[in-house]
């Protein structure tokens, strides 16, 4: 009888928690949904709390994968790192089928890029287009810009045509953080590469906190480092944040419904924290002339109705 | 005679990896067309770097053949395992290697060179915090000839500038400056093939 009250308790506890959970999204078919979530590898309580609220947003929002702002595995690259904070947290989900796409942390041994689930074909830095989809994603190797990097992102990123463009790597280039900041080192040698072929959105981690920057030379800079770790307080002050969130784990999901994409950010009780889309006018083609793209982040988006 | 420089980078080009001294070609070539010097024996250091990767590239290939190939997979513990295997292969084929047999005294005095102008200034101020950004303490890290680099253990963001300044590597080996140390690291098998100790001024 004792079992079966904790049973029912524990249903109703996960139906409170998937109802509780405020999506802004259109939830529209056809279109292209994911998530992101950002230095995740910890394996504790909190990695398995905004892992249980993703997945139960999954019941809401069908999405199709996942990308990982890196610090995959905190603890190494023996098998039983790769179980805890990898295959435990996201059972669910992968049981489910949703791919996970990972880029390298600087906590993460490269050699995780072998790991057949984290999708990144063996290699540092790799592109991918999911199926139908008119969006293009490039995961970089931020703790390693060499010339080699420099040249094969040039290559893709003239052949990646009209599609959206976005880039996702663990160093964010803007960052209010106090610990670490903006990788403005980074930011010389990618930001002028970015701002000439057009990119639309860039994903980063590193800072363990929220935070989505002004657009920058009319590019979206979103920072999700705090979907298992957390520096609360280390968010300052300063121009850059259109909104930032440094008092709990979060992860956010994305929708691209033609030239307009949405995000929604959630916290691990699955309140929203932020939310918003971007508008794409027109098809954004590689031009060096090119400095400003018409891309508005933070529009308020209508709160979904089902 | 500075036709006579080139003539020996090019016969060099031969023997080593093209990536690794095109490298050291252009940045050579570059400061030759400004002074019209009769040798360059800055360029030859960096050639003899590139032979020295190549030997390195060898024997690597050799221990590969008695190592599990490390490739794609979605059971994790043949990755570590694979890691270690070629490791052990490589430690096996370099058992006498010494520090310094890839960074000889004039590659070291010829890579300081090249950081130095990255370091220096408010841009170098800029590059020092980078490596010292979740950087590991130095007594985290072995410095030894085919000693693992540890589990666990952040590796330093390099500075893009300073990459930029040093030649380029084939994908088995990367640069990573612990503290003000320099290692060279085998990628896959996760191993510290050279150092050099107080690159970082």
């Amino acid at each position: 009888m004792r079992r079966w009250f904790l049973l029912a308790l524990l249903v109703a506890a996960q139906t409170l928690a998937t109802t509780a959970q405020d999506l802004r999204l259109p939830i529209k078919d056809g279109s292209v949904k994911f998530a992101v979530i950002g230095d995740t590898g910890t394996g504790d309580g909190h990695q398995r709390d905004v892992a249980n609220a993703l997945a139960n947003a999954r019941s809401r929002f069908p999405l199709e994968f996942v990308v990982m702002m890196g610090d995959n595995l905190y603890s190494g690259n023996r098998e039983k790192d790769y179980v805890k904070a990898f295959e435990v947290p996201y059972k669910a989900l992968l049981d489910a089928g949703v791919k996970f796409y990972a880029t390298l942390g600087n906590h993460d041994n490269p050699n995780e890029n072998l790991y057949k689930p984290f999708n990144m074909n063996g290699q540092r830095y790799y592109t991918f287009k999911p199926a139908k989809a008119s969006v293009r994603f490039f995961s970089l190797d931020s703790n390693y810009v060499d010339r080699k990097q420099l040249d094969w992102l040039d290559k893709e990123l003239v052949a990646s045509g009209s599609d959206w463009k976005i880039m996702f790597f663990h160093h964010p280039l803007y960052s209010s953080g106090e610990t670490h900041g903006s990788a403005e080192e980074q930011r010389q040698q990618l930001e002028p590469v970015f701002v000439k072929y057009g990119v639309n959105v860039v994903l980063s981690g590193h800072e363990h906190f929220y935070e989505r920057i002004k657009p920058q030379k009319g590019i979206a800079y979103f920072i999700v480092g705090n979907s298992a770790k957390l520096r609360r307080g280390d968010l300052l002050k300063t121009d850059l944040t259109a909104m930032g969130w440094d008092r709990g784990y979060a992860f956010m999901l994305v929708e691209i419904v033609g030239d307009d994409l949405y995000f929604n950010v959630l916290s691990e009780k699955g309140e929203t924290i932020d939310a918003g889309s971007i508008h794409r006018t027109g098809k954004i083609e590689p031009s060096p002339e090119r400095s400003t793209q018409p891309v508005v982040p933070g529009t308020p988006a209508p709160k979904n109705q089902q | 005679m500075r036709a006579n420089s080139l003539v020996v980078l090019s016969m060099a080009a031969a023997l080593v990896a093209p990536s690794l001294l095109g490298h050291a070609l252009a940045q050579e070539q570059g400061k030759a067309s400004q002074s019209d010097q009769k040798v360059n024996p800055e360029a030859l250091v960096l050639v003899d770097f590139a032979k020295r990767i190549e030997k390195y590239l060898d024997v690597r290939k050799q221990a590969v053949k008695d190592a599990p190939s490390l490739k794609e997979t979605s059971d994790a513990s043949q990755i570590q395992a694979a890691e270690d295997t070629l490791a052990q292969a490589i430690r096996t084929a370099r058992a006498t290697a010494q520090p310094g047999d890839i960074f000889t005294p004039e590659i070291r005095n010829r890579f300081r060179h090249l950081l130095y102008p990255e370091l220096k200034g408010e841009a170098g101020k800029n590059a020092k915090e980078i490596l010292k950004d979740d950087a590991p303490p130095t007594t985290a890290v072995a410095f030894k000839i085919n000693a693992k680099y540890p589990d666990g253990t952040p590796l330093p963001t390099v500075p893009a500038a300073l990459l930029a300044n040093l030649p380029t590597l084939p994908k088995e080996l990367e640069y990573r400056i612990i503290g003000t140390h320099l290692i060279l690291r085998d990628t896959r098998a996760n191993i510290i093939v050279d150092y050099m100790r107080d690159v970082i001024r």
